[in-house]
Protein backbone atom coordinates (compact mmCIF):
# COMPACT_ATOMS: atom_id res chain seq x y z
CA UNK A 1 0.00 0.00 0.00
CA UNK A 2 1.08 3.20 -1.21
CA UNK A 3 1.30 6.50 1.26
CA UNK A 4 -1.68 7.87 -0.50
CA UNK A 5 -3.57 4.83 -0.18
CA UNK A 6 -2.45 4.60 3.10
CA UNK A 7 -3.95 7.64 3.93
CA UNK A 8 -7.40 6.65 2.88
CA UNK A 9 -7.64 3.50 4.68
CA UNK A 10 -6.62 5.77 7.53
CA UNK A 11 -9.79 7.94 6.53
CA UNK A 12 -11.59 5.35 6.08
CA UNK A 13 -11.27 4.08 9.80
CA UNK A 14 -14.23 2.62 11.27
CA UNK A 15 -16.21 5.08 13.19
CA UNK A 16 -17.93 5.41 16.65
CA UNK A 17 -22.18 4.91 16.21
CA UNK A 18 -23.76 8.09 17.66
CA UNK A 19 -24.74 7.79 21.15
CA UNK A 20 -27.60 5.56 22.25
CA UNK A 21 -27.41 3.46 18.68
CA UNK A 22 -28.11 0.01 20.37
CA UNK A 23 -31.10 1.38 22.54
CA UNK A 24 -32.74 2.54 19.53
CA UNK A 25 -31.76 -0.37 17.07
CA UNK A 26 -33.54 -2.50 20.25
CA UNK A 27 -36.40 -0.10 21.22
CA UNK A 28 -37.15 -0.80 17.12
CA UNK A 29 -37.10 -4.39 17.99
CA UNK A 30 -39.10 -4.32 20.46
CA UNK A 31 -41.94 -2.89 18.33
CA UNK A 32 -42.11 -5.58 16.19
CA UNK A 33 -44.65 -8.07 15.74
CA UNK A 34 -44.84 -10.80 19.10
CA UNK A 35 -44.21 -13.69 16.51
CA UNK A 36 -40.98 -12.58 15.67
CA UNK A 37 -40.23 -12.13 18.80
CA UNK A 38 -41.48 -15.56 20.95
CA UNK A 39 -42.56 -18.46 19.05
CA UNK A 40 -41.67 -17.82 15.48
CA UNK A 41 -38.44 -17.11 16.53
CA UNK A 42 -37.73 -19.45 18.89
CA UNK A 43 -39.02 -22.21 16.32
CA UNK A 44 -36.98 -20.52 13.54
CA UNK A 45 -33.61 -21.02 15.52
CA UNK A 46 -34.49 -24.53 16.92
CA UNK A 47 -34.25 -26.03 13.49
CA UNK A 48 -31.41 -23.90 12.71
CA UNK A 49 -29.50 -25.29 15.27
CA UNK A 50 -26.34 -26.53 14.21
CA UNK A 51 -26.82 -29.91 15.91
CA UNK A 52 -30.19 -30.39 14.42
CA UNK A 53 -29.11 -30.01 11.12
CA UNK A 54 -26.57 -32.31 11.51
CA UNK A 55 -28.94 -35.03 13.41
CA UNK A 56 -31.20 -34.81 10.65
CA UNK A 57 -28.20 -34.67 7.90
CA UNK A 58 -27.18 -38.25 9.74
CA UNK A 59 -30.80 -39.80 9.44
CA UNK A 60 -31.24 -38.76 5.65
CA UNK A 61 -27.86 -40.55 5.34
CA UNK A 62 -28.84 -43.09 6.94
CA UNK A 63 -32.71 -43.81 5.74
CA UNK A 64 -30.62 -43.28 2.05
CA UNK A 65 -28.01 -46.28 3.22
CA UNK A 66 -31.27 -48.28 4.36
CA UNK A 67 -33.05 -48.00 1.37
CA UNK A 68 -29.79 -48.99 -1.16
CA UNK A 69 -29.45 -51.61 1.02
CA UNK A 70 -33.31 -52.88 1.13
CA UNK A 71 -33.15 -52.64 -2.69
CA UNK A 72 -29.82 -54.57 -2.94
CA UNK A 73 -31.22 -57.44 -1.17
CA UNK A 74 -34.38 -57.43 -3.09
CA UNK A 75 -32.65 -57.88 -6.02
CA UNK A 76 -30.60 -60.29 -4.97
CA UNK A 77 -33.56 -62.28 -3.72
CA UNK A 78 -35.39 -61.80 -7.08
CA UNK A 79 -32.21 -63.03 -9.03
CA UNK A 80 -32.22 -65.95 -6.49
CA UNK A 81 -36.03 -67.07 -7.36
CA UNK A 82 -35.09 -66.80 -10.67
CA UNK A 83 -32.24 -68.63 -10.99
CA UNK A 84 -33.95 -71.46 -8.95
CA UNK A 85 -36.82 -71.77 -11.46
CA UNK A 86 -34.29 -71.59 -13.96
CA UNK A 87 -32.81 -74.82 -12.16
CA UNK A 88 -36.12 -76.28 -11.76
CA UNK A 89 -36.98 -76.18 -15.76
CA UNK A 90 -33.53 -77.75 -16.76
CA UNK A 91 -34.01 -80.67 -14.11
CA UNK A 92 -37.67 -81.33 -15.69
CA UNK A 93 -36.30 -81.62 -19.07
CA UNK A 94 -33.43 -83.62 -17.94
CA UNK A 95 -35.88 -85.67 -16.65
CA UNK A 96 -38.09 -85.46 -19.58
CA UNK A 97 -35.16 -86.70 -21.93
CA UNK A 98 -33.51 -89.51 -19.42
CA UNK A 99 -37.24 -91.41 -19.44
CA UNK A 100 -37.61 -91.48 -22.87
CA UNK A 101 -33.94 -92.15 -23.10
CA UNK A 102 -34.60 -95.00 -20.83
CA UNK A 103 -37.89 -95.94 -22.94
CA UNK A 104 -36.02 -96.47 -26.11
CA UNK A 105 -33.15 -98.50 -24.21
CA UNK A 106 -35.87 -100.75 -23.26
CA UNK A 107 -37.68 -101.26 -26.43
CA UNK A 108 -34.12 -101.94 -28.33
CA UNK A 109 -33.61 -104.79 -25.50
CA UNK A 110 -37.12 -106.03 -25.58
CA UNK A 111 -35.95 -106.20 -29.07
CA UNK A 112 -32.90 -107.75 -29.27
CA UNK A 113 -34.37 -110.21 -26.35
CA UNK A 114 -37.45 -111.45 -28.77
CA UNK A 115 -34.88 -111.91 -31.64
CA UNK A 116 -32.86 -114.01 -29.71
CA UNK A 117 -35.71 -116.02 -29.04
CA UNK B 1 -8.37 -9.32 17.92
CA UNK B 2 -10.29 -10.50 14.41
CA UNK B 3 -10.74 -13.76 16.24
CA UNK B 4 -11.84 -12.37 19.63
CA UNK B 5 -14.73 -10.99 17.50
CA UNK B 6 -15.70 -13.85 15.87
CA UNK B 7 -15.46 -16.11 19.32
CA UNK B 8 -17.90 -13.65 21.28
CA UNK B 9 -20.30 -13.85 17.77
CA UNK B 10 -20.19 -17.46 18.47
CA UNK B 11 -20.89 -17.22 21.51
CA UNK B 12 -23.45 -14.99 21.59
CA UNK B 13 -24.98 -16.82 18.32
CA UNK B 14 -25.01 -19.69 20.55
CA UNK B 15 -26.85 -17.98 23.51
CA UNK B 16 -29.33 -16.68 21.01
CA UNK B 17 -30.52 -20.05 19.49
CA UNK B 18 -30.92 -21.27 22.97
CA UNK B 19 -32.92 -18.87 23.39
CA UNK B 20 -31.11 -16.28 25.40
CA UNK B 21 -32.61 -12.91 23.92
CA UNK B 22 -29.79 -10.43 25.79
CA UNK B 23 -27.52 -12.46 22.93
CA UNK B 24 -28.58 -9.75 20.07
CA UNK B 25 -27.55 -6.57 22.20
CA UNK B 26 -24.24 -8.31 22.42
CA UNK B 27 -23.91 -8.72 18.28
CA UNK B 28 -25.43 -5.43 18.16
CA UNK B 29 -22.34 -3.88 20.06
CA UNK B 30 -19.84 -5.91 18.69
CA UNK B 31 -20.58 -4.84 15.20
CA UNK B 32 -22.11 -1.40 15.17
CA UNK B 33 -19.38 0.18 14.45
CA UNK B 34 -18.37 -1.83 11.21
CA UNK B 35 -22.29 -1.49 9.48
CA UNK B 36 -22.09 1.99 10.84
CA UNK B 37 -18.86 2.94 9.36
CA UNK B 38 -20.05 1.35 5.96
CA UNK B 39 -23.16 3.13 5.43
CA UNK B 40 -21.66 6.54 7.05
CA UNK B 41 -18.71 6.38 4.32
CA UNK B 42 -21.25 5.39 1.52
CA UNK B 43 -23.46 8.04 2.41
CA UNK B 44 -21.76 10.34 4.58
CA UNK B 45 -24.41 11.76 6.78
CA UNK B 46 -24.61 10.22 10.07
CA UNK B 47 -28.39 10.42 10.63
CA UNK B 48 -28.72 8.35 6.95
CA UNK B 49 -26.31 6.59 8.41
CA UNK B 50 -27.73 5.47 11.89
CA UNK B 51 -30.61 5.01 10.26
CA UNK B 52 -29.47 2.40 7.65
CA UNK B 53 -27.35 1.21 10.25
CA UNK B 54 -30.46 0.23 12.39
CA UNK B 55 -32.68 -1.16 9.91
CA UNK B 56 -29.50 -3.63 9.31
CA UNK B 57 -29.28 -5.00 12.66
CA UNK B 58 -33.13 -5.24 12.18
CA UNK B 59 -33.18 -7.30 9.19
CA UNK B 60 -30.55 -9.33 11.18
CA UNK B 61 -32.91 -9.71 13.72
CA UNK B 62 -35.42 -10.94 11.68
CA UNK B 63 -33.49 -13.06 9.63
CA UNK B 64 -30.98 -14.92 12.84
CA UNK B 65 -32.13 -18.51 11.91
CA UNK B 66 -30.23 -17.93 8.48
CA UNK B 67 -26.94 -17.31 10.15
CA UNK B 68 -24.90 -20.43 10.01
CA UNK B 69 -21.64 -19.00 12.10
CA UNK B 70 -19.81 -16.18 13.27
CA UNK B 71 -18.30 -15.74 10.13
CA UNK B 72 -21.44 -16.15 7.95
CA UNK B 73 -22.57 -13.38 10.24
CA UNK B 74 -19.98 -10.48 9.75
CA UNK B 75 -20.26 -11.88 5.68
CA UNK B 76 -24.37 -11.25 6.01
CA UNK B 77 -23.87 -8.05 7.46
CA UNK B 78 -21.35 -6.13 5.66
CA UNK B 79 -23.79 -7.60 2.50
CA UNK B 80 -26.68 -5.96 4.02
CA UNK B 81 -25.32 -2.85 4.93
CA UNK B 82 -23.23 -2.25 1.26
CA UNK B 83 -27.12 -2.74 0.03
CA UNK B 84 -29.05 -0.66 2.37
CA UNK B 85 -26.37 2.59 2.20
CA UNK B 86 -26.81 1.68 -1.62
CA UNK B 87 -30.36 1.33 -1.90
CA UNK B 88 -30.56 4.90 0.26
CA UNK B 89 -28.31 6.42 -1.58
CA UNK B 90 -30.52 5.68 -4.70
CA UNK B 91 -33.38 7.24 -3.14
CA UNK B 92 -31.29 10.81 -2.26
CA UNK B 93 -32.21 13.08 -4.37
CA UNK B 94 -29.61 13.35 -7.22
CA UNK B 95 -26.99 16.31 -5.99
CA UNK B 96 -24.11 17.29 -8.07
CA UNK B 97 -20.69 15.43 -7.20
CA UNK B 98 -19.03 17.15 -4.44
CA UNK B 99 -16.63 19.97 -6.53
CA UNK B 100 -13.32 20.44 -5.03
CA UNK B 101 -14.05 23.82 -4.03
CA UNK B 102 -16.28 22.85 -1.69
CA UNK B 103 -13.43 20.83 0.46
CA UNK B 104 -11.45 23.18 2.49
CA UNK B 105 -7.56 23.61 0.92
CA UNK B 106 -5.25 21.72 3.40
CA UNK B 107 -3.11 24.63 5.26
CA UNK B 108 0.25 22.58 4.56
CA UNK B 109 1.87 19.40 3.45
CA UNK B 110 -0.38 16.70 5.80
CA UNK B 111 0.74 13.56 7.45
CA UNK B 112 -1.24 10.45 7.04
CA UNK B 113 -3.45 11.30 10.12
CA UNK B 114 -4.39 14.79 8.80
CA UNK B 115 -8.23 15.07 10.00
CA UNK B 116 -8.32 17.60 6.92
CA UNK B 117 -7.00 15.08 4.44
CA UNK B 118 -9.15 12.46 6.11
CA UNK B 119 -11.94 14.99 5.76
CA UNK B 120 -11.52 15.38 1.95
CA UNK B 121 -10.60 11.77 1.19
CA UNK B 122 -14.26 10.96 2.74
CA UNK B 123 -15.87 13.32 0.57
CA UNK B 124 -14.11 12.58 -2.23
CA UNK B 125 -15.28 8.56 -1.87
CA UNK B 126 -18.52 9.73 -1.00
CA UNK B 127 -18.51 11.64 -4.38
CA UNK B 128 -17.77 8.50 -6.36
CA UNK B 129 -20.16 6.36 -8.53
CA UNK B 130 -21.74 4.11 -6.08
CA UNK B 131 -20.59 0.77 -7.29
CA UNK B 132 -17.17 2.08 -6.81
CA UNK B 133 -17.64 3.54 -3.42
CA UNK B 134 -18.64 0.17 -2.03
CA UNK B 135 -15.44 -1.58 -3.53
CA UNK B 136 -13.47 1.56 -2.24
CA UNK B 137 -15.07 1.41 1.09
CA UNK B 138 -14.92 -2.65 1.90
CA UNK B 139 -11.44 -2.90 0.59
CA UNK B 140 -9.65 0.57 2.61
CA UNK B 141 -12.16 0.66 5.47
CA UNK B 142 -12.60 -3.26 6.02
CA UNK B 143 -9.39 -3.86 4.54
CA UNK B 144 -10.73 -6.75 2.43
CA UNK B 145 -9.26 -9.21 -0.05
CA UNK B 146 -10.55 -8.47 -3.50
CA UNK B 147 -12.25 -11.92 -4.28
CA UNK B 148 -13.92 -11.33 -0.82
CA UNK B 149 -15.32 -7.80 -2.21
CA UNK B 150 -16.33 -9.75 -4.99
CA UNK B 151 -18.33 -12.05 -2.99
CA UNK B 152 -20.08 -9.72 -0.73
CA UNK B 153 -20.92 -7.68 -3.61
CA UNK B 154 -21.71 -10.39 -5.81
CA UNK B 155 -20.03 -9.11 -8.87
CA UNK B 156 -16.92 -11.22 -10.83
CA UNK B 157 -13.53 -10.60 -9.41
CA UNK B 158 -12.35 -8.94 -12.46
CA UNK B 159 -15.52 -6.55 -12.04
CA UNK B 160 -14.16 -5.47 -8.68
CA UNK B 161 -10.75 -5.04 -9.96
CA UNK B 162 -11.51 -2.55 -12.60
CA UNK B 163 -14.20 -0.92 -10.17
CA UNK B 164 -11.10 -0.09 -7.91
CA UNK B 165 -8.48 0.51 -10.41
CA UNK B 166 -10.78 3.10 -11.78
CA UNK B 167 -11.88 4.46 -8.14
CA UNK B 168 -7.90 4.75 -7.14
CA UNK B 169 -7.52 6.35 -10.30
CA UNK B 170 -9.97 9.25 -10.06
CA UNK B 171 -9.29 9.52 -6.33
CA UNK B 172 -5.60 9.99 -7.00
CA UNK B 173 -6.24 12.62 -9.65
CA UNK B 174 -8.48 14.45 -7.47
CA UNK B 175 -5.92 14.31 -4.40
CA UNK B 176 -3.54 15.47 -6.64
CA UNK B 177 -5.32 18.38 -7.97
CA UNK B 178 -6.85 18.96 -4.28
CA UNK B 179 -2.82 18.92 -2.75
CA UNK B 180 -1.54 21.11 -5.53
CA UNK B 181 0.14 18.04 -6.95
CA UNK B 182 1.70 17.25 -3.55
CA UNK B 183 -0.01 13.57 -3.20
CA UNK B 184 1.38 10.82 -5.68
Amino acid sequence: MNPWEESLREALRRKDVPPGFTNRVLARIRELPVRDKRTWFRFRAFIARPALRWATAVLCMAIAVGVAYRGRQDRQRRQGEMARTQVKQALRIASVKLNAARRMVQEVNQGTAQSRL
Amino acid sequence: MITSTLDRSGEALGRLALGDMSAFEDIVKEHQSMVFSIAYHFLHDRSLADEAAQDVFLRLYQNLASIMSPQHLVFWLRKVACQRALDTARKLPKTPPVSLEDIAEPTEESPDTDPLLSEGLRRMVASLPKDARAVIILRYQEELELAEIARILDVPLNTVKSRLERALGVLREKLSRWTGGVAR
